[in-house]
């Protein structure tokens, strides 16, 4: 809903067409000119072309524009609110809050917040009063800003309400004030207003929400196979709608759900819980899925739950035998779903006195023939108060001398028993018949197998046929019962236990004594006892939530209504608790009007959503075309190309730095499975790839012609060398790492000597060759370039000590035994890890070495000593040229190599006679 | 302000005949080169001035091992010791496609220029089919002139060409045979990639192209100024340039960039390529196109 507070403005649209004349204006008409290479030209003119008339979108974006500047200024308004007539007096405010207002709350606020804000411009004092609020809560009159505050404050309430003392508050405030306003925030329930007294209010708004969505539980009933919810709805509600209940236990875990369908036009309906009757015991709420309002739960305590049952036999075997003892099926069968009492008491009558003190909703007495007489006033007191007395016959019952009109026994017996089955009977075993329709026991299947061979009988002239609630094939009764008052007396004509008939062992039975036990009221002696005031346990908020009560929450009598000072909830202590609903099952929902002798009356509709100016988006939207437009305008004067190229320069480097940083990240951090598995299947040196590829083919050639050599000489058989770059590859799938000097080649990255320094530091060794012998001068101090590269490459590593190959070394003995290490060129040292220097031991020609010295550095360019061509034949003449020469620099490979895969095995003592006498000491 | 280019009318055949029989007879005869033809012609032969297939005697030299005994000059070899083979000399016919382009482009002259292109291109064909017919090659035409040996072959063509309405705007090139000469008269002002993906099959199939690209001085210069409306005489699509002199210099650039890059297409070919423009002479092309049709006969 859209209105504009300066329509007069939208006028200004007339001058749209002379917008659109003057944006079409074309510039002076060009010289014509026949050009050939129009093509060619086409390319530069793209550029800097300015069109004879402005292209039809830009004139449609200034249009758009002009538009919307025309809008903006004629200052438009969403969801305008309507302005209503008020009078000078003070503002009286009447706020529903009850239950039904939790779904709407926001928007009633937002009126009323209007309201006040209203009142406040005009300097009128606000009296702002709830339906459901304390009767001393202080109504005003408020400033503006106190009122809003109140306002904030408030809450829906889990009650009705009563408008009617909240009016009569305002109405005794505003005794002596004439011409005042009142606003009625309904919320469209019936619960009416008292008679105006004339002249107080000249101006009444009476709020009504739209839609009246009252819908809320009234009742349960727990029957005998289900639990029947009942649920009413506002009568505008008419069309048919489905909604799901749930039932929760008392620690809100889902229960079960059940389906609640309003027909058409219908007020009321019913939903069935249908579940097993112990789950259904165990249902503490049921609620209307998705509806969180007070009303639309349904609260249920102890009453409807599991019944105490007390067991008494007259026998005194019990325990002995347990399957001959007349309660043992009994107890069987209502265990499951019933709290069982049995006291042991000296005698019957202090067994029925201690029973009936733990208060139980069913009294089972199996085979007691004879009650005196406080125990029978007891007994019939506690009947009449709501007890279900259930009896069992047996030899004591049938032996008693029976009592007319026994108020304990629903039928008058005769003495003895009727045996059906015997020495001395004609008579067959009787089957049960079909259960009446009428009883208690309507809708169980008869058993078939069951039969009855001993019963007692009731006198048949006094059998009145209400009172059979089962009977055998032949008529006679089996079940009789009758209520008495509030409770029910009930007469099983069978023993309890499986002598008299095989019923108690049926399935039938278990049946049969549940729904007995149903008949009872939950708690017959509660009743009266509970007619004091119970604290509140736990209250409902308006939102149907179970919360600590507030503390305006009071304690309630069974009889108090629900009001703001007793909110539904459970009341009692936690043990035993009574649950107070909302609603009452035949509660119905009415809509609200006001009397006839209400004048003045405006109607009006509560605030939605709130009233927005819509000039700031109007004219940040005329904003941005007008960016749109100047960027539009630059484009075509072609200044955008020029920074589009750089654009898309800077993109597309950014791009691809984007796309090649992770790959290289990627190689660099993660190593291919299958690299992996090529890279460790086979032994091989590495090396290091200087760039240059000169010296890489005389690397790769010199490794694979040493590699020649060691499978000839040795049982390894190393694989292909392989060039490693130390910054991406993974070094530590190779023994020895050969990394010959380019002065010109670029400085390893700080990554790559980290990588090379951990590399050495967990076991690797690497071989440096700076191939410079042949440069190094006689003064010491004097250094080649590929040396000093070298001592560049070092001082980012942790080298360890050097020293040149010692005679005792490991080296020099792990596979040949070698004076020096030459390679093309011959007379340079090899520098290794220095050792603590040991006294030479004439016993050790061996120094015993822990580890492999991770760094050696030569300058004699073993590599291209080792170099040969596919046929083994020497790339490269040493220095002198010296046929020995080459093959010692094999050697020295072959130590190197050796002394790499095996450490300090050569220095191991059991050698130590062998080398003796190889060394000839 | 009158117009610096203008469209000038189709130019007629008489004139244009006797235009280009004046600027034919400025050359000499023409030998053209045949390169990697086997196959003889009964006319138009010309010696190539080496050993190969032919009538005419080359040259006497001595007999090698595996050649055919039949070819043995038995009389020479009794003058001495030695055998000796008789050489022929290579003599072959070539023929020499010819193509002026029709389009409206070439219509176009501008006040500097004394001729349209379209006339200067026709010139440049009759030339080369007067000169190429008086040396006995034979001499077609796309679409108007199955490939002829024919002394009046400059005529036939122009009255040929003449009574042709409607020349398709860029010549079926597929009716080319393999081996042969094809001067293509243009101006070349489509796009260039455009222009050399239509003759680059020609060098697959072994025709040596010569370019030759006829341009107005307006074209070149770019002599135009203040707001101009420039049409295309061919598509008659239009651009409209604010200050048309602020153009001038980045357009020449363009367009000898363009010049070259064919230039160097044709190079790299081994094609030739000729430009001449409308303000100048027509015989200064035909002298280059002359040395390019006979390049080959130096080899």
């Amino acid at each position: 809903m859209i209105a504009f507070a300066s329509p007069w403005v939208l006028a200004a649209f007339v001058v749209l067409p002379a917008i659109w004349w003057l944006l079409r204006l074309t510039p002076p008409r060009p010289q014509t000119e026949v050009f050939p290479p129009l093509k060619i030209l086409a390319r530069l003119i793209r550029k800097d072309e300015t069109p004879d008339k402005s292209p039809w979108w830009l004139t449609v974006l200034r249009l758009l524009l002009a538009s919307l500047l025309i809008l903006a200024l004629a200052r438009p308004v969403l969801n305008p609110q309507a302005e209503t007539v008020v009078a000078d007096g003070p503002q009286a405010i009447l706020i529903d809050n009850s239950w039904v207002t939790v779904a709407d709350w926001e928007s009633r606020l937002a009126t009323a917040r209007s309201l006040i804000e209203a009142a406040g411009d005009r300097d009128a004092p606000v009296i702002l009063a709830f339906s459901a609020m304390a009767s001393n809560t202080d109504i005003g009159p408020f400033d503006a800003t106190t009122a809003l505050e109140k306002l904030d404050a408030a809450t829906p309430q889990p009650v009705a309400g009563d408008r009617n003392i909240a009016f009569t508050r305002i109405l005794a405030v505003l005794s002596e004030t004439k011409g005042a306003n009142l606003a009625l925030l309904s919320d469209g329930l019936a619960g009416g207003l008292l008679p105006v007294p004339k002249d107080v209010f000249s101006n009444v708004v009476f709020y009504t929400p739209a839609n009246r969505a009252a819908l809320a539980l009234i009742g349960s009933v727990n029957g005998a196979d289900a639990l029947n919810v009942t649920a009413t709805r506002d009568p505008a509600r008419v069309a048919p709608e489905i909604f799901i209940l749930s039932a929760f236990d008392a620690r809100s875990r889902p229960i079960g759900s059940a389906e609640l369908s309003f027909a058409a036009g219908e007020e009321t309906a019913d939903a069935k819980f249908e579940l097993p009757f112990e789950i259904r015991n165990d249902i503490a709420t049921v609620s209307i899925d998705g509806i969180a309002t007070a009303g639309a739960i349904q609260l249920y305590d102890a009453g409807a739950g599991r019944r105490r049952v007390g067991l008494i036999t007259g026998t005194t075997n019990e325990g002995a035998q347990p399957l001959l003892a007349p309660l043992y099926y009994i107890r069987e069968a209502l265990a499951p779903f019933a709290d069982l009492v049995e006291p042991q008491a000296e005698n019957l009558d202090a067994t029925i006195t201690a029973v009936l003190e733990d208060r139980p909703s069913v009294l089972v007495l199996a085979d007691v023939g004879v009650i005196s007489g406080a125990s029978r006033a007891k007994l019939q007191d506690w009947v009449n108060k709501g007890g279900a007395l259930v009896r069992f016959a047996g030899p004591r019952l049938a032996a008693a001398e029976p009592i007319v009109d026994d108020p304990l026994l629903p039928v008058v017996l005769r003495t003895g028993e009727r045996a059906l089955d015997g020495v001395l009977s004609w008579g067959e075993p009787q089957p049960i018949a079909a259960f009446p329709d009428t009883g208690p026991f309507a809708g169980l299947p008869a058993p078939r197998d069951v039969t009855v061979r001993r019963q007692v009988l009731a006198d048949p002239s006094l059998l009145n046929s209400e009172r059979t609630w089962a009977s055998l094939e032949d008529g006679t009764p089996l079940v009789t019962g009758t209520r008495v008052e509030r409770g029910v007396v009930v007469l099983f004509h069978v023993s309890p236990d499986a002598t008299w008939s095989n019923l108690p062992i049926s399935g039938t039975f278990v049946e049969m004594l549940r729904r007995v036990v149903q008949l009872a009221s939950s708690n017959p002696s509660t009743a009266k006892t509970n007619t004091t005031a119970l604290p509140p346990l736990r209250t409902l908020n308006a939102d149907g939530r179970l919360i600590q009560p507030p503390a305006t929450a009071e304690p309630a009598e069974p009889a108090t209504a629900i009001s703001f000072l007793h909110p539904p909830g459970l009341y009692g202590v936690a043990e035993a608790f009574t649950a107070r609903n909302l609603f009452q099952p035949q509660t119905r929902f009415t809509p609200f009007t006001l009397g006839d002798d209400w004048n003045n009356v405006t109607q009006a509709a509560y605030i939605t959503a709130e009233e927005r100016d819509l000039r700031g988006p109007l004219f940040g939207l005329a904003l941005g075309l007008i960016a749109l437009d100047a960027m539009a305008v630059l484009w075509m004067a072609g200044a955008l190309s020029q920074l589009r190229r750089r654009f898309v320069s800077a993109a597309a480097i950014f791009l691809a730095a984007a796309i090649i940083m992770p790959l290289h990240d990627a190689s660099a951090d993660q190593v291919s499975e299958a690299d992996a598995i090529d890279a460790i299947s086979q032994t091989r040196m590495a090396y290091v790839e200087t760039g240059n590829a000169a010296i890489d083919d005389v690397t790769k050639a010199g490794i694979e012609g040493l590699n020649m050599f060691i499978a000839s000489r040795t049982a390894l058989e190393p694989g292909a060398p392989k060039a490693v770059d130390p910054a991406i590859d993974e070094l530590a799938f190779y023994p020895v790492i050969y990394w010959p000097i380019d002065p010109d080649a670029a400085m390893p990255s700080d990554a790559a000597l980290s990588k090379i320094d951990t590399y050495m530091k967990d076991g690797g060794t690497v071989l440096f060759d700076t191939r410079d012998e042949l440069l190094s001068g006689f003064d010491p101090a004097s250094a080649s370039p590929a040396t000093l590269r070298l001592r560049e490459i070092l001082a980012g590593m942790n080298v360890p000590a050097l020293e040149p190959v010692p005679d005792d070394h490991v080296l020099t003995k792990a596979f040949f035994i070698l004076q020096d290490f030459p390679g093309r060129y011959r007379g340079g040292p090899l520098w290794v890890e220095a050792n603590a220097k040991t006294e030479a031991d004439p016993a050790r020609p061996v120094r015993a070495l822990d580890g492999v010295t991770p760094i050696m550095i030569t300058g004699n360019d073993l590599a291209a000593a080792w170099a040969a061509d596919a046929f083994g034949e020497p790339l490269y003449a040493t220095v002198p040229n010296d046929p020995d020469q080459r093959l010692f620099a094999y050697r020295a490979g072959v130590n190197i190599m050796m002394y790499a895969l095996t450490g300090n095995y050569k220095s191991d003592q059991v050698h130590v006679p062998a080398l003796l006498e190889r060394l000839g000491q | 302000m009158a117009s610096i280019g203008d469209i000038a009318s189709r130019s007629s055949g008489g004139e244009l005949l006797a235009r280009a029989r004046a600027r034919a007879a400025l050359l000499p005869d023409l030998l053209v080169e045949a390169q990697r033809i086997a196959n003889i012609i009964t006319q138009g032969l010309h010696g190539r001035k080496r050993r190969g297939i032919g009538e005419e005697f080359w040259q006497y030299r001595p007999y090698s091992e595996g050649e055919t005994v039949a070819r043995i000059d038995w009389r020479r070899s009794a003058r001495d010791e030695h055998v000796y083979v008789r050489d022929l000399e290579w003599q072959a016919a070539h023929t020499v496609w010819l193509w002026a382009d029709p389009s409206a482009s070439m219509l176009y002259q501008s006040r500097q220029a004394t001729i349209s292109k379209e006339s200067r291109a026709l010139v440049i064909v009759l030339a080369l089919a007067e000169i190429l017919s008086r040396s006995g090659e034979r001499i077609a035409y796309p679409q108007v002139f199955a490939p002829t040996s024919s002394r009046q072959g400059a005529e036939r063509l122009a009255a040929s060409l003449f009574s042709t309405e409607a020349l398709a705007p860029s010549p079926d090139l597929n009716s080319i045979s393999r081996h042969s000469e094809c001067v293509y008269v243009s101006d070349f002002l489509d796009p260039v990639d455009e222009i050399i993906e239509k003759l680059e099959p020609m060098a697959g199939r072994a025709v040596r192209m010569h370019l030759v690209e006829v341009t107005d001085p307006a074209e070149e210069n770019f002599p135009y100024s203040g707001r101009t409306e420039f049409v295309d005489p061919e598509s008659g699509s239009k651009l409209t340039a604010g200050r048309a002199d602020t153009l001038a210099a980045e357009y020449r650039q363009l367009y000898v960039a363009r010049r070259e890059e064919l230039n160097r297409f044709a190079k790299s070919r081994g094609w030739s390529y000729t430009t001449t423009k409308t303000d100048g002479l027509a015989s200064s092309a035909l002298v280059q196109l002359f040395g390019a049709l006979s390049a080959g006969s130096q080899l």
